[in-house]
């Protein structure tokens, strides 16, 4: 390795006859050349996160990422309410604990909250009632419920039963059933909700109920808000058998 | 040859270093342009902040859901040293701690399978994208074959999560899931074997699965982990009832 002996200010020096850079270009080759790596630093950086942050987002159209902004920002808001409740409850307990009180009344609350919500204990409010009528597939029922779920529902029942973790509604046209109960061609799917998001998320153009009509010809849906209804528990027992909590 | 290197040697080392550093320069532009290419269809300048708007609402989706959790088990211990040690509210506690376990509101681990489900190659006529509906049928089967908890992804299916379509994706627990598609349930030790014998998932592997191209793995696991569910538990129109209808 020579290359000590052609550098340029080595050779400006030893021969002469290389150009001497005068001290404001050196300064300006200098900015020239921080400023130019500033901005390799910056496309650098950007590359990177455009890699390493989104890469599945790059399949999205302008549509599509408006509907997940949408969804994100309702979804956020759930969120930062259920932390809100989650830190007065805690605030709750603490203070009670301080004052070595006990604290019933907040873990009965909790617990009928969570048991409502996890259908394990009969729920009553507003929401809507479908019936069904004609032939429908137990995947075609599935793909309501689940739409119901994404307008917001907060409980479902099919046919009287409650809609729980691990619940299907299965079989083929004319042979549906649901937790060992079978349902006939014409029975109600009612759901906990705002009437108007739950009606208005179904019967939208290309829905699911115009999906649904489209697949099932001779099938008959309709949907009708419901001031008061209640709901049943499940029968099912939803505590694991096989799954231990882990610490 | 000889000439050229004689050449580059006699070049200043700031123009050697500025020609290295506008080749990289030159790089990256040509990388960031291509790989805004597959978006090039659609208006970059509306899709830039919306990307990452979406990014930002990702993090803070993240930061909502680890604070939850944390405040699900400061509150979990904060109930457990109650002072009051009656036998009614131990009993008030265990209800609890099953509810919350019933709901999938505690982590839980225990024998299952792991899933992935991926996408084929796309070509005329032939729909190899995984789709919701595809990881609906897979979850609708498991929960037939007796699985007692599944998550897509790391998210905790609940009683009231839903699978949708978005754009080549999912929102799951309005979490946005990519593909590959993980799918993991706790369940039976005999769980894969009852799969097998349904028909509706044989007709799903056979008919949309290997028709299309596309991919199902399956692993038998000792042990599968799931995290708890991290979404709101909140009721605003249903209210607990005293008992169920008539």
């Amino acid at each position: 390795m020579n290359t000590r002996h052609v550098g340029p200010a080595h050779g400006a020096h030893e021969g002469g006859h290389a150009r001497r850079i005068p001290r404001a270009d050196a300064l300006s080759s200098r900015l020239t050349v921080t400023a130019v790596a500033g901005l390799l630093g910056i496309l650098a950086i950007g590359q990177l996160r455009a890699q390493s942050g989104a890469p599945a987002l790059a399949g999205l159209s302008a549509t599509d990422l408006t509907q997940l902004i949408a969804n994100l920002t309702t979804g956020n808001d759930e969120l930062r309410a259920e932390v809100a409740d989650l830190e007065g409850q805690q605030t709750h307990l603490t203070e009670a604990r301080d004052r070595g009180e006990t604290t019933v009344d907040s873990l009965s609350s909790d617990l009928a909250r969570i048991r409502a919500w996890a259908g394990l204990s009969p729920v009553t409010g507003q929401g809507i009632a479908i019936v069904v009528r004609g032939q429908i597939g137990g995947d075609g029922i599935e793909d309501l419920l689940n739409e119901l779920r994404n307008a917001g529902a907060e409980a479902i029942t099919v046919d009287g039963v409650r809609i729980v973790t691990g619940v299907v509604v299965a079989g083929a046209a004319g042979a549906l059933s649901v937790e060992n109960h079978a349902i006939g061609d014409a029975f109600e799917i009612r759901a906990i909700g705002s009437p108007q998001i739950l009606t208005g998320t179904l019967t939208r153009t290309g829905g699911v109920i115009a999906q649904l009509l489209a697949t099932y010809p001779g099938t008959q849906l309709t949907v009708a808000p419901v001031e008061q209804q209640t709901f049943p528990a499940t029968d099912r027992s939803l505590v694991p058998s096989h799954g231990q909590p882990r610490l | 040859m000889t000439a050229i290197v004689v050449w580059l040697r006699a070049l200043p080392k700031i123009q050697v270093t500025f020609a290295v550093a506008l080749l990289v320069l030159g790089f990256l532009i040509t990388a960031q342009v291509t790989g805004e290419k597959p978006r090039a269809q659609y208006s970059t300048q509306e899709r830039a902040p919306l990307i990452q708007t979406v990014l930002d609402l990702q993090t803070q989706q993240e930061a909502f859901k680890a604070r939850i959790l944390e405040l699900r088990r400061q509150i979990g211990d904060l109930e457990a040293q109650d002072p009051g040690a009656a036998e009614s509210l131990r009993q008030l506690y265990a209800d609890l701690e099953d509810a919350r376990l019933a709901a999938g509101l505690i982590a839980i681990s225990g024998p299952g399978l792991a899933f992935r489900l991926e996408d084929g190659t796309t070509g005329a006529g032939v729909d190899a994208l995984v789709s919701a509906q595809d990881v609906r049928i897979l979850l609708r089967e498991l929960w037939l074959a007796g699985a007692e908890a599944i998550d897509i992804n790391g998210e905790r299916v609940a009683s009231t999560s839903a699978v949708i379509d978005i754009g080549g994706s999912i929102l799951v627990n309005s979490a946005y899931l990519a593909p590959p598609y993980e799918i993991r349930a706790i369940g039976p030790p005999d769980l894969y074997d009852r799969l097998r014998s349904s028909v509706a998932f044989v007709d799903f592997v056979q008919g949309r699965i290997d028709r299309n191209g596309m991919s199902l793995s399956v692993a038998p696991l000792a042990s599968v982990d799931l995290d708890a569910y991290a979404g709101t538990v909140n009721l605003r129109y249903a209210s607990p009832a005293a008992s169920g209808p008539p």
